[in-house]
């Protein structure tokens, strides 16, 4: 019984401690400020790539597979509508953080697992840096800033994607895609899958953070955090889905 | 580099912004240079309406649904965009429907007048319009569900009619309905030729009642005659006697009968004591044939009889020997 008050008072002064260490770095603007736009580029720039090469194979994919579903019992514009909701609101988000949970959760994990096995993060306390305010705040921030402006992105080449697809290789023209398209659209679609891939980006940072500065054991020790770190990213983002379409929804 | 960098993310938001803006004002249709007005319409309900359905006026799209609201007094506000250039009728309605089978709805913007002949549009429409105000009237067609249930309704009683029909004049009932026919127009043929042959037969029969009509009329005659000699008859006084007769007769056998009938009571009486000597006497019977008692041993036994015959012949002859001997068996001594 004393040993489970002892845990939980442990717990709360754990998360008690956390939460006035987040509220420093957070405050410390001079130290994670100048990181900032650094890490914008790192970890959203230069990720647009990958993402738009994600999203333009989805649309090729969802528009030829609502086409054979929708063959003979549907009426085909129909493609449209299907592609612009499950791109904006679904696969957009979802397939871009889960590209970007392995190629920034792991860069961030391997970074930050390489300065911790190196005694590098040591002496950032020496020099009087705060590692949270130096190393965690910049890239939580940037990624929770960028994947929405990547996930917008990929939202709009997945449905340009998906529109040449059907006037192409399906036979639709281009009003009937956009009547189907334009029908069913609410503005909901769009900043549902937004706020939506900002939780992604936040989360995905936060666990190749955390994974990183956990690291032990030498280069090892590193390749494990850095595993984990991708493999929590991806279980966050499907956890954090499931979550905003329960409430959002 | 840091200002490669800015310069990097700043190009990446503003472009991110610039898609997100930009392509939910077209997805939207957002009427961004005021070249759309804004309507409202008042419906009961409005069916499976929703925002983003589209306006159309004769068919062809000039607008869309933005919002639909519930109001006062149970009506359902629909407001909606129509393009500015299009011409609208002078006192315009609007009728919701399904645009299609797939769930589809649209607002059709009509005319007030005329009204439309279907009466429950016309009604919902007249009723929306009473309540006055800016919104126009609004009425809702049956949606695609609710047709398909009438339809399958009607078609449901359609089905159960085929089958009651059906039953009703199935293979054997047709077959026999078509012999009925044939046996009847064979029957009309029989009875052509038969009312041809009795022709001839019933002028006789007609003669012969003309006949036998004379006849009774003579028999006729003849009864006036009798009747009249009846009378002379009773003039003479023979029918009285008669009569008087006839009642004393009468009064006898109403004496017969009120004796019969205190013989039968009597009788009645004496029935129960009659049974029981039946049923003594029929036990009796019955002891004497099976042989008991002395009666029965009598009428069973022949020894008896034999016995008794054998002792009166010898009674006979002892008798006949008395008379002729009687010293043989009478003594007479005086001393």
């Amino acid at each position: 019984m004393a040993s489970r008050g002892a845990a939980r008072d442990g717990f709360v002064a754990h998360v008690g401690r956390r939460s006035l260490e987040t509220a420093r770095a957070l405050a410390d603007v001079k130290t994670w400020g100048p990181l900032l736009a650094g890490q914008m580029r790192r970890l959203g720039v230069d990720s647009v790539p990958i993402a738009l090469f994600i999203a333009v194979f989805t649309g090729i994919v969802l528009s030829l597979l609502s086409s054979y579903i929708f063959t003979g019992t549907v009426p085909m514009y129909f493609v449209g509508a299907l592609v612009g909701k499950t791109v904006m609101m679904e696969l957009g988000p979802v397939l871009t953080g889960m590209a970007l949970a392995g190629r920034v959760g792991a860069s961030i994990a391997a970074e930050l697992g390489t300065m911790k096995v190196t005694e590098q993060v040591d002496a950032l306390e020496t020099l009087a840096y705060d590692p949270n305010s130096y190393l965690i705040v910049p890239r939580v921030l940037a990624a929770t800033l960028m994947f929405p402006v990547v996930t917008a992105f990929a939202m709009a080449v997945g449905v340009g994607a998906g529109w040449v697809t059907s006037i192409n290789l399906l036979d639709l023209s281009t009003p009937e895609f956009l009547k189907g398209l334009k029908q069913f659209y609410q503005f909901k679609d769009i900043w549902f899958g937004l706020v939506k891939s900002a939780s992604f980006g936040a989360a995905v940072a936060l666990m190749g953070c955390l994974r990183g500065l956990d690291a032990r054991a030498g280069a090892a020790g590193v390749g494990l955090s850095t595993t984990r770190a991708v493999v929590l990213g991806c279980e966050a983002i499907l956890v954090l889905d499931a979550f905003w379409a329960l409430v959002l929804l | 580099m840091k200002r490669s960098n800015e310069f990097a993310v700043g190009l990446a938001v503003l472009a991110a912004l610039a898609l997100v803006i930009g392509g939910a004002l077209w997805l939207s249709e957002t009427d961004v240079n005021q070249k759309e007005a804004t309507y409202t319409a008042r419906f009961r309900t409005v069916g499976g309406l929703g925002v983003g359905a589209p306006v159309t006026l004769r068919g062809v799209r000039v607008g869309r649904v933005e919002a639909i609201r519930l109001v006062e007094d149970e009506w359902v506000e629909t407001e909606f965009r129509v393009d500015r250039t299009v011409e609208l009728p002078s006192k315009p309605a609007v009728i919701s429907a399904a645009a299609s089978l797939f769930g589809e709805w649209s607002a059709n913007i009509v005319s007030f007048e005329p009204l439309p002949t279907d009466p429950l549009v016309r009604d919902a429409l007249v009723e929306s319009d009473r309540v006055g105000g800016d919104a126009w009237p609004g009425a809702t067609l049956p949606d695609i569900g609710q047709l398909t249930a009438q339809a399958s309704r009607i078609a449901g009683d359609v089905g159960d009619l085929t089958a009651r029909i059906g039953q009703a004049f199935d293979s054997t009932a047709l077959k026999a309905l078509q012999q009925s026919v044939k046996d009847l127009a064979a029957i009309s043929r029989r009875m052509v030729v038969f009312a041809d042959a009795q022709t001839s037969r019933i002028d006789r029969v007609s003669r012969n009642v003309a006949t036998t009509s004379d006849a009774f009329a003579g028999v006729a005659r003849t009864f006036q005659q009798a009747v009249a000699r009846l009378d002379t008859a009773t003039s003479d006084g023979q029918l009285q006697d008669i009569l008087a007769n006839g009642q004393a007769s009468s009064t006898d056998l109403r004496q017969a009968a009120a004796d019969m009938r205190s013989v039968m009571a009597a009788a009645r009486e004496n029935q129960v004591s009659l049974v029981r000597v039946m049923q003594q006497a029929d036990s009796l019977v019955t002891r004497i044939q099976h042989g008991n008692g002395t009666l029965g041993m009598l009428a069973t036994d022949s020894t008896l009889y034999h016995e008794a015959t054998a002792t009166v012949i010898q009674f006979r002859e002892l008798l006949t020997d008395i008379q002729a001997q009687p010293r043989k068996y009478l003594k007479i001594s005086v001393f």
